[in-house]
């Protein structure tokens, strides 16, 4: 998936990849430890949300920071952050608002649950589209998500489409066992869903960070290209 | 254009392996007999003369022994009660396997659930002329409603107990409770709800408890107790019947070997001390277990362990029977209950009871009175056997003739009984006749036919894999080839020699069972068949299969139907089916949606999903479903709202309005069948409404239907689209009738839902020439989903895989029509229509798919066309085929399961019926395409 032609790129990726397996990790074992994990489809547990909104906002600010030649453009750019900033903000709403009425449709309940279903849609709104629009802004992820632009070519942007899809994916898969009669407390509407999107977004980064590091040591072994290969061949068709 | 019937015919053959196979596996899974519902009546002896016969002229006295010498010389006269009374008190104890109640001194370390009960062991050991304790045998499926059912009527349970009301779970067979009360005795019901349900309106007095939470061990339990000791003292009932459900649930949730089965042993032992102390001398007292428990706690299936309960009897005043039979865990049967039990209430054994008096656990009686229980015991059953043979050809006649005139002989033999040891030798001969005529019905009620199930999956399996292959292997161009040779003809006739041979075999008695032998063998020749076609096409499939690169919406579809196939081996998600399909279909729509990628296929999309919401309100719940249950939300309304009015005529109305304008002359028959169905609800809602006029008009909405059913075979030339749009809202027009008001509008959703999948799917992206774009509205993912919705409105439209939830209602919506002559197949049809419907009109849409829009297979030739019609409805048909396979399959695994017969068993039933449903929507559907697009190609 990855192309070994921008060193820099690919270590920002490591790097940031590595971060979310370790805070994301972090907050889930020290709200299981505080007893609150069944807790967070409440409207208490915001501060989950803003934890990791500032987590990936310090992300993408390490994701954005260009070397020094790209530096006057940047500051170019800078003028209009307030009205960048609302747009983005306005966008989010809009995006957290469409998965509301998604994950309703998908089942959830209609006309109870209200406040489980938008902490859940939050929590994958900032995981998923959250991050794509902080490093590229308004127009060029809306662009990205009606398949206009392709991102192939750009490393950073591909890895969070990648986690993007994979913390729907688990999301999705989360509701699997909802209906299942295991009368578990994790059962309950929205925990699995929460669990299985944070559990989808680690999983992609784990996958980046492993992939990136099976690339660098094929660089030196080349006997691991062919396993390279595989993994290659075994993404492509899943990015169309 | 010679293969234009051969693909109808093919569909046909196709439908009939899915049919056979399915009825093949039916007949060795679903047990059936017919329950009578004939009441065993008694003459009191007071109304007998000294003849023997009822009274006639009454000069002449004589006591009651003189009485019942008569009544025993006297073969062909009435069964007269029984005079002693005693009261008894029943106490079920669910799940108490025999070893539980059993106490053995030498253990040192007992499990948790032996030696738990020592209550029973020291009241033996102290009066062993008062109790007595046995191995109590039940019959498979030993599930808690099963065995109740069985314990009171004395028969043996089967899974559908065909009779002429089976709507509710009530019974309608006699049993000991309905003796009691036609006797003018009084019965006492403490705990499980089960009893209150299958015997409502019986109890003088009742404290059920719902007890569908297996994880509650204590409320049911507690609840009983603080009932139970003032009941005793009482004396105003002739039985008591409390039900502990805590063993039982202790086994469900954590196994017999674990602490809390001590504590519920414990607790169930302090009890029994309890109530022995307080017991009044002369009243009976059985503690039972309906079932036992494997070594996991559960039950259902026919293993030792799940078989062996325990029977502890006790009176204080002593009970009869000699020392050979009142040894400790001897074996009796658990129908020899219901005559037991009657008899000891002065009753005679309830109708169906195949059971023989058991004399250990009954008061001690004179040798005559012993004589009159077993005479009426034997007359009962004769009885029974000849009412059977009357109603029913389940067994050989010889056989029964037999088994009656055995019957007959014995009862002649009563008279003849007059000391001690004669009365043994005669029950051992009863008890030894009856066991035979035990056997003789066990065969054909309780064992399930492996070997018929195993073969019925495998000719299944044969159909599905190999027209899987020609559907997705045989590339489209040599589709028309194929059906223009000789293999379609070739094929039918291979199947009508077989009939033949299998007949011929049938005539000179070489085989027995001829349908079998038809299933089998036909769908064997079948599978050989298109073996060979496989074979012969290998190079194309191959060739397909190895360029073919499916993308990833298509794969996601047919994940989604095989995902919907298994996940119907786990209970938890054929409950939630409704839920899980809907969630499956509108991923993979979505996911169509999104490579179609623009903002109309996304809003057709959301639309699709709202649709889909908005059943939510109509799809109800089932009794498994605890909370939404106890809300009250599973019982079906009665009468309508007027709201619910009001949204019925205005959904038929717009579908009506919008509809006409598109279908030309055909408009106006809708719009008359769809007036006629609003007049219909309009008429005949609420206090003031006129019934037999709102009958009236429904029959007038029915016959314009019917009439423009006929008319959909007009030739026109104008194109296949507008007769089979048509030919839905006629189905859909239909499905409103027999929904009624309170579940029109679902009809009308269903109808939205599939319009709007047909726009998603006429956008489907398809690069440049027409035959690619054809590939891909082809491809079975579009056939998935569309099965995948087809399936989910069988719950949209409020109904729920359960035998209780089907609603009778439709049969009479245009008047009774069991006045007429075809009065059954009509009130039959009515009601699978109101069940299956849905199926039905999504199977009659299915051409739709490869023809709606502008990039639809309208374009092609004529050959082109109607080869894609016929791929698409295969997959269709296919797609509903692995359903049932894969029920089949589930209910072939979870024959011991806890819940087979309440949920997988009735799961196959509808799974079945909908996948029959189906077949014959596609079949209805490709017929009017050919027929209509052959006059397409000669006005070309």
């Amino acid at each position: 998936m990855f192309t070994l032609n921008n060193h820099y790129e690919l270590r920002k990726i490591t790097v940031s990849s590595l971060l979310s397996c370790i805070y994301l990790p972090s907050i889930i074992t020290f709200i299981s430890y505080k007893g609150l994990l069944y807790s967070v489809g409440n409207g208490s547990s915001f501060y989950i949300l803003v934890l990791i909104f500032l987590a990936e906002l310090l992300k993408s600010f390490y994701l954005s920071s260009t070397g020094e030649a790209v530096q006057t453009k940047k500051n170019k750019a800078n003028k209009s952050t307030v009205s960048d900033i609302l747009k983005s903000f306005v966008f989010l709403l809009v995006v957290l608002f469409s998965f509301f009425i998604g994950i309703i449709l998908f089942g959830a309940p209609i006309l109870e649950c209200h406040e489980e279903t938008l902490m859940l849609s939050a929590l994958i709104t900032l995981l998923a589209v959250f991050p794509l629009i902080a490093h590229c802004g308004v127009e060029i992820s809306m662009q990205l998500l009606f398949g206009i632009k392709s991102y192939t070519k750009n490393t950073i942007v591909q890895m969070l489409i990648n986690n993007a899809l994979l913390t729907l994916c688990g999301a999705w898969l989360g509701a699997v066992v909802i209906p299942l009669d295991w009368n578990t407390p994790w059962q309950k509407w929205p925990i699995p869903c929460y669990l299985g999107a944070v559990a989808g977004y680690l999983l992609s980064n784990v996958l980046t960070v492993l992939k990136v590091s099976l690339m660098s040591a094929a660089q030196k072994y080349p006997t691991l290209e062919f396993v390279v290969n595989i993994v290659n061949s075994l993404h492509t068709p899943k990015s169309i | 254009m010679k293969e234009k019937w051969n693909y109808i015919l093919y569909l046909i053959w196709f439908a009939y392996l899915i049919i056979s196979a399915g009825l093949m596996f039916a007949h060795g899974f679903l047990l059936s007999r017919k329950s009578l519902s004939d009441v065993t009546e008694c003459v009191p002896l007071s109304d007998f003369g000294c003849d023997g016969w009822e009274k006639g002229n009454l000069s002449n006295v004589c006591t009651d022994e003189e009485k019942i010498q008569r009544i025993l010389s006297n073969p062909g006269s009435d069964i007269a009660c029984p005079p002693a009374r005693t009261r008894a008190v029943f106490l079920l104890v669910d799940a108490l396997r025999y070893d539980f109640a059993e106490y053995d001194p030498r253990i040192k370390t007992p499990l948790p659930y032996q030696n738990r009960l020592p209550i029973i062991k020291e009241t033996l050991d102290k009066w062993p002329e008062r109790s007595r304790l046995y191995r109590f045998m039940a019959d498979p499926p030993t599930t808690t409603f099963q065995r109740i059912k069985a314990l009171v009527t004395g028969s043996l349970p089967t899974f559908v107990d065909a009779s002429s009301n089976f709507a509710a779970i009530e019974l309608h067979e006699d049993n000991i409770i309905n003796q009691v009360t036609n006797g003018g005795g009084k019965a006492v019901l403490l705990g499980d709800d089960t009893w209150s349900r299958l015997m409502p309106g019986k109890w003088l007095r009742s404290h059920a408890l719902y007890s569908f939470h297996t994880w509650d061990l204590d409320t049911v339990d507690a609840e009983v107790d603080t009932k139970i000791y003032d009941e005793l003292k009482k004396n105003d009932w002739d039985i008591l019947v409390a039900h502990y459900l805590g063993v039982d649930h202790a086994g469900h949730r954590y196994g017999p070997n674990h602490q809390e089965m001590t504590r519920k042993l414990q607790e169930t032992n302090d009890r029994l001390q309890k109530i022995i102390e307080i017991l009044p001398p002369d009243v009976l007292l059985y503690v039972v277990g309906d079932h036992g428990m494997t070594e996991t706690g559960d039950h259902g299936g026919e293993s030792k362990a799940e078989r062996t309960a325990a029977l502890f009897a006790y009176r204080s005043d002593g009970l009869g029977g000699d020392s050979g039979q009142r040894n400790v865990g001897i074996e009796v049967q658990q129908t020899d209950l219901a005559p037991t039990l009657s008899a000891a209430l002065g009753r005679p054994p309830p109708a169906p009871s195949l059971g023989s008096v058991w004399l250990p656990i009954l008061p001690k009686m004179t040798v005559l009175r012993t004589l009159l229980h077993l005479s009426n015991n034997l007359k009962q059953i004769r009885q029974y056997l000849i009412r059977y043979g009357e109603e029913s050809q389940q067994v050989a006649l010889d056989k029964l003739a037999h088994l009656i005139n055995a019957t007959r002989e014995q009862i002649e033999k009563a008279s003849l009984v007059e000391t001690e040891q004669e009365l043994n030798n005669f029950m051992n001969d009863v008890r030894g006749l009856i066991e035979n005529i035990r056997i003789v019905f066990r065969e054909v009620w309780v064992e399930f036919d492996s070997l018929s199930m195993l073969r019925a999956l495998l000719l299944l399996l044969l159909a599905i894999f190999f027209n899987w292959l020609i559907t997705e292997g045989v590339p489209m161009e040599h589709i028309p080839s194929i059906f223009a040779s000789s293999f379609v003809s070739s094929g039918i006739s291979a199947m009508a020699v077989c009939i033949g041979i299998c007949y011929s075999a049938y005539h000179f008695e070489l085989i027995e069972d001829l349908e079998h032998a038809i299933y089998l063998s036909t769908g064997l020749i079948s599978g050989a068949i298109t073996c060979t076609l496989v074979i012969m096409h290998w190079d194309g499939i191959t060739q397909r299969w190895y360029e073919g690169r499916s993308l990833f919406y298509e794969r996601f579809s047919r994940g989604a139907l095989v995902a919907s196939a298994a996940v119907l081996v786990s209970n938890s998600y054929i409950i939630e089916e409704g839920a899980g399909l809907s969630f499956l279909g509108l991923s993979a729509l979505g996911l169509m949606a999104w490579n179609v990628g623009t903002i109309k296929a996304l809003a057709v999309w959301v639309c699709c999903g709202v649709v889909l919401a908005i059943t939510r309100s109509y799809r109800g719940c089932r009794e498994e479903q605890g909370d939404c249950w106890t809300e009250g939300e599973g019982i079906p309304t009665g009468q309508a709202t007027r709201a619910a009015l009001v949204l019925a005529l205005g959904s038929v109305a717009a579908v009506v309005a919008v509809a006409r304008r598109h279908i030309g002359w055909r408009g106006y028959g809708i719009v008359l069948a769809g007036l006629f169905a609003c007049a219909h609800w309009a008429v005949g809602w609420g206090s003031l409404g006129s019934p037999s006029r709102s009958r009236l008009l429904a029959r007038g909405s029915w016959l314009v239907l019917i009439t423009m059913f006929a008319m959909l075979w007009r030739k026109e030339g104008k194109g296949t689209i507008l007769p089979l749009i048509a030919c839905s809202l006629i189905l859909y027009i239909a499905n409103t009738l027999v929904l009624g008001v309170s579940f029109a509008p679902t009809a009308a959703l269903a109808l939205l839902t599939g319009f709007l999948v047909l726009n998603i799917v006429s956008m489907l992206r398809s690069s440049g020439n027409s035959k690619f774009s054809l590939s891909t509205r082809c491809s079975s993912s579009v056939a998935c989903v569309w099965a995948l919705f087809a399936s989910y409105y069988f719950y949209g439209t409020g109904h729920h895989a359960t035998l209780g939830h089907v609603r009778w209602a439709p049969a009479f919506h245009a008047g009774d029509p069991n006045y007429l002559v075809i009065g059954t197949p009509i009130s039959a049809a009515l009601v699978s229509l109101d069940l299956f419907g849905m199926p039905l009109m999504f199977g009659a849409a299915v051409p739709l798919l490869a023809l709606w829009g502008r990039n639809g297979a309208n374009n092609v030739g004529p050959r082109t066309q109607l080869a894609a019609v016929f791929l698409l409805c295969l997959k269709f048909s296919l797609c509903f085929g692995i359903r049932v396979f894969a029920s089949a399959l589930s209910a072939t695994i979870h024959c011991r399961h806890l819940m087979i017969w309440g949920v997988f068993a009735p799961k196959l039933i509808f799974e079945y019926l909908t996948c029959a449903a189906a077949l014959l929507g596609t079949i209805i559907g490709a017929t009017l395409a050919t027929w209509h697009t052959s006059v397409q190609q000669r006005s070309s």
